[in-house]
């Protein structure tokens, strides 16, 4: 009975969010079915002009370049923070909280956002993207990494506290041990997600394919459009591929 | 007579973790050749052009950081608002497609794996296809505004709630099926008592967390057109309005942050 009564509680409070959802979006029917003709219309021009390629492949190479630098410098400033933001591992109540604060305000930031925010800050090019995935990139990482450092089995700190050793030396040969395979399975992860990410923030100017695809639509240059996305497509789904193959082979 | 001294030296390691520490070593060594021919080859500004920037726009993103222009909050607020239902709107479609697709792509139930595999390729190629030219195809079709972003989330959902979804109905346990079978219930009947009640509080759970993740895209598929506080935020940067600039960013880091918090305490409580 009180379950029922939960329930129903439940369903009544979804559907007042939901109502007052379309509301304040104003969710429009009548616009979408006026446009699924434009829609389809749509996807009809997009037959892929392949002369385009010579094009594509300069902006994809930078696409990469950018999702790899952001990846690795990100990586060489998160992993000292993960420690610092690790119950097990932190130095004191202070920085472990400093150091948490830091990384959910980081987190609570999109991709594009940064992206558009370093793009005013820095200009247009390969730069702004660099920067802001590179922050991206510590948000993501030191979240994930901090979690596992946290679930890190403590006997072996114990051992090492109890033999003496100091905080470097516990954190070197007590936890990374533990926690390494699965860390370069999270860096992993995190390249999958900057290369997806950097395929767009070249709409906001910040480098890569995105800012030819931005030229391409501006131009109505459908049949480019199409190259583009199927390239785009095949690299995401490719890299992606390499890297659940990767991560399945360490853990 | 035996030799009875304590080794004091520390033995070598076997040769299998030698031959692992190679590989390593020229793992990251490849890595690091990589990382530097990335940025050589990388069209960076000059060094002053840098300097320049961050002391032009920065500083005064700073500055308002610490003192943000509060005339502009009511509209940030209402923007926020906005962008909020709109992740709702559009993770709730997400949710409702993928349900059904999910048990399309869920081995277990289909009888056999190959039998998801269209399932799952369907699923993967959503997941591929990224979320903001959804959106910018959704503007070119239903026009600028709340509705194009709420379908291009929706959309996208789909390939990640599918994937989640179906790796949930895959892990469910096959006693609650046979003992409804076995009671003479058909399809149907097992579908609905032994398979929805066991999937439901996780598939909720999944659920909030795409919500998260979708209300961080809100914030930015305005830059397209798509409704949200996007549109506002991406004007200001273009006019380089630091304060207001500013006063956007507190409400988008604010309001996510508390919606994550909230929302991470309720998924503890469902699984």
């Amino acid at each position: 009975m009180a379950g029922r009564i939960r329930g129903a509680i439940t369903v009544a409070l979804l559907a007042a969010i939901f109502i007052i959802a379309f509301r304040q979006t104003g969710f429009s029917f009548g616009a979408l079915w006026s446009g699924t003709e434009d829609f389809f219309r749509f996807f009809g021009r997009l037959v892929p002009d392949w002369t385009a390629l010579p094009q594509i492949w300069p902006k994809l190479v930078e696409t990469i370049q950018i999702a790899y630098v952001a990846t690795i410098v990100g990586t060489l400033i998160g992993l000292p923070l993960i420690f610092l933001a690790s119950a097990n591992t932190t130095i004191n109540g202070v920085t472990l909280w400093v150091s948490r604060t830091i990384l959910t305000i980081l987190r609570s930031i999109p991709d594009l956002l940064w992206a558009a925010l370093f793009v005013a800050i820095l200009g247009l090019g390969s730069l702004p993207g660099v920067v802001a995935l590179t922050f991206f990139t510590i948000g993501v990482l030191a979240k994930l990494g901090s979690e596992t450092v946290e679930a890190a089995d403590p006997g072996p700190l114990e051992a090492l506290r109890a033999a003496g050793a100091g905080r470097n030396r516990t954190i070197i040969f007590a936890v990374v041990p533990q926690v390494a395979a699965t860390m370069v399975s999270y860096i992993l992860y995190v390249f999958e997600i900057n290369v997806r990410a950097s395929v767009v923030i070249g709409l906001v100017g910040a480098g890569g394919i995105g800012q030819l695809l931005n030229t391409y639509l501006s131009f109505f240059d459908y049949p480019g459009v199409a190259a583009l996305i199927i390239v785009i497509f095949g690299v995401v789904l490719l890299i992606d591929g390499f890297s659940v193959w990767a991560r399945s082979k360490l853990i | 007579m035996t030799d009875t001294r304590i080794p004091t030296e520390i033995p070598r390691a076997p040769a299998s973790v030698r031959r692992n520490r190679t590989l390593m070593l020229i793992g990251a060594g490849l890595m690091a050749v990589l990382f530097v021919v990335a940025v050589v080859t990388m069209d960076l500004p000059t060094w002053r052009r840098f300097m320049s920037g961050l002391e032009r726009n920065f500083m005064p993103l700073m500055r308002g950081l610490v003192n943000p222009e509060t005339e502009i909050f009511g509209l940030a607020w209402n923007a926020m608002v906005e962008t909020f239902f709109m992740a709702i709107l559009g993770t709730a479609l997400g949710a409702v497609l993928a349900f059904p697709l999910s048990f399309f792509a869920s081995g277990n139930l289909l009888g056999g794996t190959r039998w998801a595999l269209p399932g799952k390729a369907v699923l993967v190629a959503i997941r591929t296809f990224p979320e903001l030219v959804l959106a910018i195809i959704f503007v070119a079709a239903a026009g600028p505004g709340p509705t194009a972003g709420i379908m291009a989330m929706g959309i996208h959902s789909i390939g990640y709630l599918g994937k989640v979804f179906s790796d949930v109905v895959e892990g469910i346990d096959q006693g609650p099926m046979e003992a409804i079978r076995a009671a003479g219930g058909n399809q149907l009947q097992t579908f609905l008592y032994a398979v929805v009640p066991q999937v439901l509080p996780e598939f909720a759970s999944h659920v909030l967390y795409r919500f998260e993740i979708n209300l961080r895209a809100a914030t930015v598929l305005g830059m397209v057109g798509a409704g949200g506080i996007g549109l506002p935020l991406i004007q200001r940067l273009q006019f380089r309005r630091w304060d207001e600039v500013s006063m956007l960013l507190l409400v988008i880091v604010g309001v996510i942050i508390v919606v994550d918090a909230v929302s991470s305490r309720v998924r503890s409580r469902l699984v």
